[in-house]
């Protein structure tokens, strides 16, 4: 069998780097997406190096209408069929709503909805109908619960929620499996980590590595899970969220905006 | 020449103290403690006694120096209070930084090490290879963050050099980051009794004197804004007790533990850690990390700064020899 390829977007660090690290040593051939100067050439020589497959990369900005057909119009000259998307780029946030400019705003939804949904289309335009193709569309709990200070990033993740589970039905039957990873925190930029630390209790306990997180997705995505919610606690979390009645949730809600607001 | 060593009672700052006295620098030995035991005596040693989190003694300790060899850290693998490796090893760092930049110091060399890659895959790592894990041991992440330090000092124009040690063994105290150290000495006494999984895993190890004389090459002929790996050779652990055994003439039959019994075990230690506060033997964090190689080229800093290796089974003579003695 030839080796399939993946398309990682913003493949320079965190979870995206552990998505490559993780498709390389399953053998899987890379394209992998970031901003200029984010070490991508580094990045690509070492996993050629070490796991002997090959790796293309390409150093682009995702929030320019020009980038979605470049990626495309690359793989074609390039004579590449990508069998896998791993929707990875994003742009997260933790602030109050008024803190932050509209144009944080405006990129933070380019980047986590429109970056998506264009390469989604463009990717299944390429496929190759006689194989299996596997789409990642990563999401967050942060979709699925109301969570202070994450109020356009939540929305833009309930958005990739609401996509991700509507194309599972159109593309019912087909060869194309589309999941939906819903990770809790995850350790990723070190530079965010001194917060992560500060964290306690439960939240705590939620926060995983990457390389833990990318293995789990994997292999929820090549067994054509439609959703992959890595961790236990996050599990039950969910659980107990599909349980509670909303005004409980919503007296929870409220009482952990009331520490935020302390704090 | 007047220089600043910080972490002179530290395992690699002792060592470099005692050598550049040799070579005649006049060397301020920066400590919190001057009465410290692994302080060494010697007339172009000066006992400072200051703290890298107390900008004003560190002021004081840096009037008139030309140079800077920071090697104070929080290497330890434990601390009860985990702000700990934060508070030295970034915030420390950034102090150092700043107070040598606002005293005129002309050149600072970094101490910082191989953890900041740490597992590697196939190949050995070099200075532009990417860290391909997260960062869940605290002493890394902080160790990275402080190297981000630097590069913002060495863009504002500041001569600093960064060096990268692996795993350091030689003839020095057993400090609590001494692991070899630890290894081998229980070895010797017959109390150390497993090697992990297979014992095919492979580490890096650094001889004492070859990181030291890296250090003073690296303030001689490094290039600002640049890292050295400052390691040696690749060993598996079952090499590394084969040669421990030869050159010490003792055999003490070790058990090779399974990795998942040692993972089970590192779990129980960080709940134990965690209901009664005393220091773990082992975290998982440490449990995880045995299942991968750590792999490190020293080209670099052999080709540009001279720096040479110790075989190992000459490094572990002689270290073997110092232990047995002290």
């Amino acid at each position: 069998m030839i080796n399939q390829t993946a398309i990682i977007t913003g493949a320079s660090e965190g979870l995206g780097k552990s998505f490559a690290i993780e498709l390389a040593s399953r053998q899987i051939n890379l394209v992998l997406v970031s901003l200029p100067s984010s070490g991508l050439p580094e990045l690509a020589s070492f996993i050629r190096k070490n796991f002997e497959v090959k790796v293309n990369y390409l150093e682009i900005d995702l929030t320019l209408a020009e980038s979605y057909p470049a990626i495309f119009n690359y793989l074609s000259d390039e004579q590449i069929t990508a069998h896998l998307l791993i929707n990875n780029a994003g742009l997260g946030n933790w602030s109050w709503f008024e803190d932050l400019n509209i144009g944080f705003y405006k990129k933070q939804i380019e980047l986590n909805v429109i970056t998506p949904v264009l390469l989604t289309r463009l990717f299944l335009a390429q496929t190759d109908t006689s194989a299996t193709s596997y789409i990642l569309n990563v999401g967050s709990l942060g979709g699925l619960f109301v969570v202070p200070k994450k109020q356009v990033y939540g929305a833009t993740k309930s958005f990739i929620r609401y996509f991700t589970k509507c194309l599972q039905l159109e593309l019912h039957g087909s060869n194309v499996k589309i999941s939906l990873l819903s990770p809790g925190g995850i350790n990723t930029k070190p530079e965010l980590l001194v917060m992560n630390n500060k964290l306690k209790g439960i939240s705590k306990a939620t926060i995983m590595e990457p390389g833990h997180v990318a293995r789990i997705a994997v292999d929820g995505l090549l067994k054509g899970k439609k959703e992959i919610i890595p961790g236990m606690i996050n599990r039950m979390l969910v659980l107990l969220n599909s349980l509670l009645p909303d005004s409980v949730k919503e007296i929870i809600i409220r009482q952990r905006l009331a520490t935020i607001i302390k704090s | 020449m007047k220089v600043l060593v910080t972490g002179a009672t530290g395992f690699i700052g002792r060592q470099l103290s005692l050598d550049l006295a040799m070579q005649g620098y006049d060397v301020k030995a920066l400590c919190r403690n001057t009465d410290h035991p692994y302080l060494i005596k010697h007339k172009n040693i000066e006992p400072v006694t200051g703290n890298i989190l107390y900008r004003q003694s560190l002021g004081r300790a840096i009037q008139g120096c030309r140079q800077v060899y920071h090697t104070a850290a929080m290497a330890k693998m434990w601390c009860r209070n985990p702000d700990d490796y934060h508070e030295t090893n970034v915030i420390g760092t950034r102090n150092v930084l700043e107070i040598a930049a606002n005293a005129g110091v002309q050149k600072i060399v970094y101490t910082s090490t191989c953890g900041v890659w740490g597992p590697t895959v196939k190949h050995p790592m070099s200075e532009n290879d990417p860290r391909i894990a997260g960062f869940p041991m605290a002493y890394e992440r902080t160790k990275y963050l402080a190297e981000l330090e630097v590069q913002n000092f060495s863009k504002q124009g500041i001569h600093i050099v960064t060096v990268n040690p692996s795993r350091v063994y030689g003839e020095g105290p057993v400090t609590e980051s001494n692991t070899v150290g630890k290894m081998v000495s229980a070895y010797l006494r017959g109390k150390w009794r497993f090697i992990p999984g297979s014992g095919e895993q492979v580490a890096n190890y650094a001889f004492l004197n070859d990181v030291v004389n890296g250090h003073i090459a690296a303030m001689e002929k490094g290039r600002s804004g640049e890292r050295y790996i400052l390691g040696g050779e690749d060993i598996s652990f079952n090499d590394f007790f084969n040669v421990i055994h030869e050159v010490s003439g003792k055999e003490h039959r070790l058990i090779h533990l399974p990795l998942k019994a040692i993972e089970f075990f590192s779990h129980f230690e960080k709940i134990k850690t965690m209901l009664t506060g005393l220091p773990p033997f082992f975290l998982p964090e440490f449990a995880e990390r045995l299942k991968y190689d750590q792999k490190y080229s020293s080209n670099k800093a052999i080709t540009q700064l001279g720096y040479r290796i110790t075989p190992f089974t000459e490094g572990m003579h002689r270290t073997i020899n110092y232990l047995k003695q002290a």
